[in-house]
């Protein structure tokens, strides 16, 4: 089968993809965007975490299929170019990262937060990160980079 | 994650039902663990049914609408609405779940702990079901679901659509949930209803239960007569890693004692 979809704003296609694929083997296998990654395959530890048509899905558990003609944003898709997201760049600063294999979801779930709350409280970050699981900082440094990453924002705009 | 064993995907509206086939809803189960017994799923998202219905009967919940749009939904001034954000706050699995679960899948997945089947149980649900070759029939949700992973869909029929009633909508609710750890699955949910026009109160128990159990009441019965209601309903409760059938029987009665209370004082 062939999927057509668009991802980080460019239309990408994979063939002879099998029928039950989920859309996170296409993303990271057929079309070129490993930033997504597969831990659990389950839906719990949230580090297949994209935007798919504009909201948070968890892409081991979306048919291949069920992509297509969508708009899908993955970790790749936050900054433009070499420019960093502001979230993205926090993380660094703050330290958020150690084996780094919760990070992609991670950025992306706390992307989402920021676009839709410009300053959330420190539950409204637990409750949205609450699906994304860390095995390796406790938490807490990336509670910093998103509050760090909320501050950030309003003072640029 | 993937399902090697599925050679196709159609459109649910094309497929002729054959063993090995499974309706496509949100895929949040059917992609979370192996299907062996699976060879083909048929997608509903192609019938592209409405979500959400309101009319002056109550609520239609179309099977593909997702927890999300559910959720969404600004309601017209029924009391019972609040327990639809209460329900879909049951469900364990976090918002990028609720963005793609559906109502149905929730229901024909038939876990004791499926919030949407406690939400529409409670509020006197009745499922629309599609058979094949046309045959449309209706069943309460309380009746649909028969036990943990099954109900009453017969082979090749899809579950497509819940109507909610407006009279049960109207009514005053209370919501209680318990799980063994603070965001773990649903142990027990206990939800009652009041009726403002005659005082009247019906009591559901999903999650502890095996399969949903309605406790129906002209008046509020008091703590003894409630109490004595539910022995004699004598459900049977679930038993898995989330709570031995005693304890939830222990916390039912609790529960069940607290949603009483905050009816009786209405
Ligand atoms: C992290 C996580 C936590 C979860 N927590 C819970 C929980 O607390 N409680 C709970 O109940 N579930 C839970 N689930 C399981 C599941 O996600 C939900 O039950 C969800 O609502 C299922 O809906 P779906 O649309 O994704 O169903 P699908 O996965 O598409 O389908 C589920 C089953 O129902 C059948 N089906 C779907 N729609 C229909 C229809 N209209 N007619 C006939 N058959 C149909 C399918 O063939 C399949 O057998 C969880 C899942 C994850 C990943
Ligand atoms: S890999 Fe998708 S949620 Fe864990
Ligand atoms: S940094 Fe290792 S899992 Fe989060």
């Amino acid at each position: 089968m062939r999927v057509t979809c668009t991802v980080n704003g460019e239309q990408h296609q994979a063939d002879d993809v099998w029928e039950g694929e989920s859309l996170l083997y296409v993303l990271r296998e057929r079309m070129g965007f490993p930033g997504s990654k597969n831990a659990c395959e389950q839906g719990e530890c949230g580090s297949c975490t994209i935007y798919l048509d504009g909201v948070l899905a968890c892409a081991c558990l979306v048919a291949a299929g069920q992509a297509q003609g969508r708009g899908v944003r993955t970790v790749e898709g936050l900054g433009s170019g070499d420019e960093l997201a502001t979230i993205q760049q926090t993380f660094l600063e703050a330290g958020a990262v150690q084996c780094g294999f919760c990070t992609p979801g991670l950025l992306v779930a706390a992307h989402d937060l920021l676009e839709r709350h410009a300053g959330p409280t420190d539950a409204e970050i637990r409750e949205a990160l609450a699906g994304n699981l860390c095995r390796c900082t406790g938490y807490e440094k990336i509670m910093e980079a998103v509050r760090l990453g909320a501050t950030r924002r309003a003072t640029a705009s | 994650m993937d399902l090697p064993g599925i050679t196709e995907v159609a459109d649910a509206r094309l497929g002729i039902w054959r063993p090995g086939d499974a309706w496509l809803a949100g895929g949040t189960w059917l992609f979370s663990e192996p299907q062996p017994a699976l060879t083909r799923l048929l997608d509903l998202h192609a019938f592209g049914w409405t979500a959400l219905q309101v009319s002056p009967d109550g609520l239609d919940i179309a099977a593909t609408c997702t927890l999300a749009e559910l959720a969404r939904q600004e309601f017209p001034p029924w009391q019972a609405a609040s327990l639809v954000g209460q329900c879909c706050a049951a469900l364990l699995g976090s918002f990028k779940v609720w963005n793609t679960a559906t109502v149905g899948g929730n229901i024909c997945l038939a876990l004791p702990a499926g919030p949407m089947i406690s939400l529409t149980a409670a509020l006197d649900g009745v499922a629309e079901i599609w058979g094949t070759g046309g045959a449309v029939r209706r069943i309460p949700v309380a009746d649909f679901v028969t036990g943990p992973g099954r109900c009453r869909l017969r082979p090749g029929e899809l579950l497509r659509s819940v109507h909610l009633p407006i009279g049960a909508l109207q009514c005053a609710t209370a919501f209680r949930q318990l799980s063994l750890s603070a965001l773990g699955r649903s142990a027990a949910v206990v939800i009652g209803r009041r009726s403002p026009s005659d005082g009247a109160l019906v009591i559901t128990l999903t999650a502890a239960t095996t399969r949903p159990v309605q406790l129906r009441f002209p008046a509020p019965p008091g703590p003894d007569g409630l109490l004595a209601t539910l022995a004699a309903a004598a459900p049977r409760y679930h038993d898995d890693v989330h709570g031995a059938p005693a304890w939830r029987e222990a916390i039912t009665r609790q529960l069940a004692l607290e949603v009483l209370d905050e009816l009786e004082r209405l």
